[in-house]
């Protein structure tokens, strides 16, 4: 029944530093459906990013991925070679990244940039390259797009980059595209443009989505379902009615106690306290010391708990 | 579908340009650079009037020089600069202002040459070594240690003592003992720039290694190596010129600035200056001429500078 594209299962992955091993990724697991946006959230250090490198298999030493499987397109990514790993970056998955200024070359035309993304995987001449960059350039909204071609990256503004870094993931057409804040360092207007574009695109080619982020704003605009991360584990999987109406963990339901309600002039409830040390992490649940209805029983192994609906959370007492 | 398909308009401009085009676009793009880059550093622009009047200099060494460089003039020994010989003569007889002329074409090939051969080699090196790192990066810097513990000066003596003075052995010894500056300089820059937010973004669209290595960090890397280059053929001209002064490598009568120095020096106690000054006058100034034009690079070679 699975029309799963991407399918993530007990995805471990450690960081190694002189004072010790910090698990930064603890049995992650989640999927995202065939034509899906999926948005990913959690506070700094939840492991959001690296769940995305660790798929892509983009993480390096002192970072590895010690256990699980990321299964797409019926390959599991985290044991693929070199090469069978570069064919799926940029042609299978599509990756936009934050900061897409930094994330150009300087010292290369970004139209050249975009042309080497087709010819790396489909080949072609090097003209036809260039006439289907100089395509996509115009199709994510940038104004005399031959012009552009020949741009570098300082010469265009953190929204036209983005816009930049849209046409590079998508001008292969990839079957998943991640998204990882995508509109971080961008105005709240330029934000709203460049996620529409997204999802525009999107829904032309028919990729599906992870979207990381940490604006719940965005989740409920743009995304079908929604899984929460915390300190290296999803906590909560939900559709974007359930997690506003019924959020069942304890950290989901503080994530959504924080947002500002219009109806009511009460101050905001932060999210408070902070991320868990992650090279001493406690026994049971992670989220215990800083939970409202923590107990004995919470030092325990959690389990994780289905709900209706496909939703799930990780919790010893959901919904208390 | 939207690609393919092409409303026609565009498409002829899209298409590849053709390489007379591309020519003419490059060789545009490079003068205005030159013109922006003359306009921003005035230190600049003194070492490329320099540097390019020593270039004239080889290049038409024949029109310039008055006489044969090794043309002997019996009569006229050790004279004094005067309308005839305006840098006077040497112990030969011959011509100083033509064997100076013509010296600047054997020491810039000799240095030219050899900073071509070291650049490139160091370049590959430095690039796979900052690149792949581990064993090989080890390997390679542990020899680049060995080879600039030696001194340089007593290494080039020996091995062009040794085998003997022909041309090819100087510029080949002068490449390498400079290989290891470049390396180590091009293998920090590839150490950093592996690591920038564009190298990962574009190994993560799949982005071969060879593409990364040859198309994104080696043009970030290039800006300092250009200075560099700058500033060790100031010092290959030195160390040619160095060479022949101590005696081994290029011999008189070939018309190189260091062996004139050399054969001038007997001579200058006895008041006799002009031998060896004019050539220590060319070799100086045209090392000058590249530092400055190295300074003005330096100022000027940032990405975010150019327009």
């Amino acid at each position: 029944m699975t029309d799963a594209v991407l399918e993530v299962e007990d995805l471990h992955t450690h960081i190694r530093g002189p004072a010790g091993t910090a698990t930064a990724l603890n049995g992650v697991a989640f999927d995202v459906n065939a034509h899906e946006i999926v948005g990913l959230i959690g506070e700094t250090g939840a492991g959001k990013s690296l769940t995305a490198m660790s798929i892509l298999g983009l993480v390096q030493p002192p970072i590895e991925v010690v256990a699980g499987r990321a299964v797409f397109d019926g390959r599991d990514l985290t044991t693929l070679g070199f090469d069978e790993l570069r064919q799926i970056r940029g042609m299978q998955i599509g990756l936009i990244v934050q900061n897409p200024r930094g994330a150009l070359d300087p010292m290369r035309p970004v139209g050249k940039q975009l042309a080497d993304v087709y010819r790396v995987h489909q080949g072609g001449s090097r003209s036809s390259a260039r006439e289907r960059a100089t395509e996509m350039l115009r199709s994510v909204g940038i104004p005399d797009a031959e012009r552009r071609y020949n741009a570098y990256s300082y010469e265009l503004s953190g929204g036209m980059a983005q816009r930049v870094m849209i046409a590079m993931a998508m001008i292969n057409e990839p079957t998943l595209l991640i998204a990882d804040e995508p509109t971080t360092g961008l105005d709240v207007t330029v934000q709203a443009q460049i996620l529409d574009l997204i999802k525009a695109r999107v829904a032309e080619v028919g990729s599906s989505v992870l979207l990381i982020t940490h604006d719940l704003g965005v989740v409920a605009h743009y995304c079908d379902r929604v899984i929460v991360m915390f300190a290296g584990r999803v906590v909560e999987e939900a559709t974007i009615p359930q997690l506003f109406d019924d959020p069942q963990h304890p950290y989901t339901q503080a994530l959504v106690a924080s947002l500002p309600d219009r109806s009511q002039q009460d101050e905001v409830a932060p999210a408070s306290g902070l991320p868990p040390d992650l090279f001493n992490l406690p026994d049971g649940c992670h989220y215990a010391y800083r939970c409202p209805h923590a107990t004995e029983s919470c030092r325990t192994p959690v389990p994780m708990v289905d709900f209706d609906g496909g939703q799930r959370a990780l919790c010893h007492f959901p919904h208390r | 579908m939207t690609h393919g398909t092409h409303d026609g308009a565009p498409a002829a401009d899209i298409g590849r340009p053709s390489l007379g085009a591309r020519i003419r676009r490059s060789v545009t793009r490079g003068w205005a650079w030159l013109v922006a880059f003359l306009r921003y550093s005035r230190t600049g622009m003194i070492g490329v009037i320099i540097v390019t009047l020593f270039a004239l200099m080889a290049i038409f060494a024949p029109l310039l020089a008055p006489y044969s460089p090794t043309r002997v003039f019996p009569e006229h020994i050790l004279e004094a600069p005067s309308a005839m010989f305006p840098f006077g003569t040497d112990i030969n007889g011959m011509d100083i202002l033509s064997r100076v002329i013509h010296g600047a074409r054997i020491d810039l090939t000799i240095a030219g040459a050899a900073v071509v051969i070291s650049l490139t080699i160091g370049l590959v090196l430095g690039l796979v070594s900052g690149y792949v790192r581990g064993w090989f990066d080890l390997l390679l810097l542990r020899t680049m240690d060995v080879l600039q513990a030696i001194p340089v000066l007593i290494l080039a003596l020996a091995v062009v003592a040794a085998s003997g003075q022909s041309l090819t052995i100087v510029i080949l010894v002068i490449a390498f003992v400079d290989i290891p500056i470049y390396t180590r300089l091009v293998r920090a820059q590839t150490l950093s720039i592996r690591e920038s937010a564009y190298v990962e973004s574009a190994r993560a669209v799949g982005n071969p290694p060879v593409r990364l290595l040859a198309k994104h960090i080696l043009p970030n890397a290039f800006p300092p190596v250009i200075i560099q280059t700058s500033v060790r053929f100031a010092w290959a001209v030195k160390i040619t010129a160095g060479l022949a002064f101590v005696g081994v490598g290029i011999q008189v009568p070939t018309p190189e600035w260091g062996a004139m120095i050399r054969v001038g020096a007997g001579q200058i106690i006895s008041g006799v200056w002009w031998p060896s000054v004019f050539p220590g006058l060319a070799i100086l100034i045209f090392a000058f001429g590249l530092n400055l034009l190295a300074d003005g690079l330096q100022d000027h070679l940032d990405p975010e500078s150019r327009s």
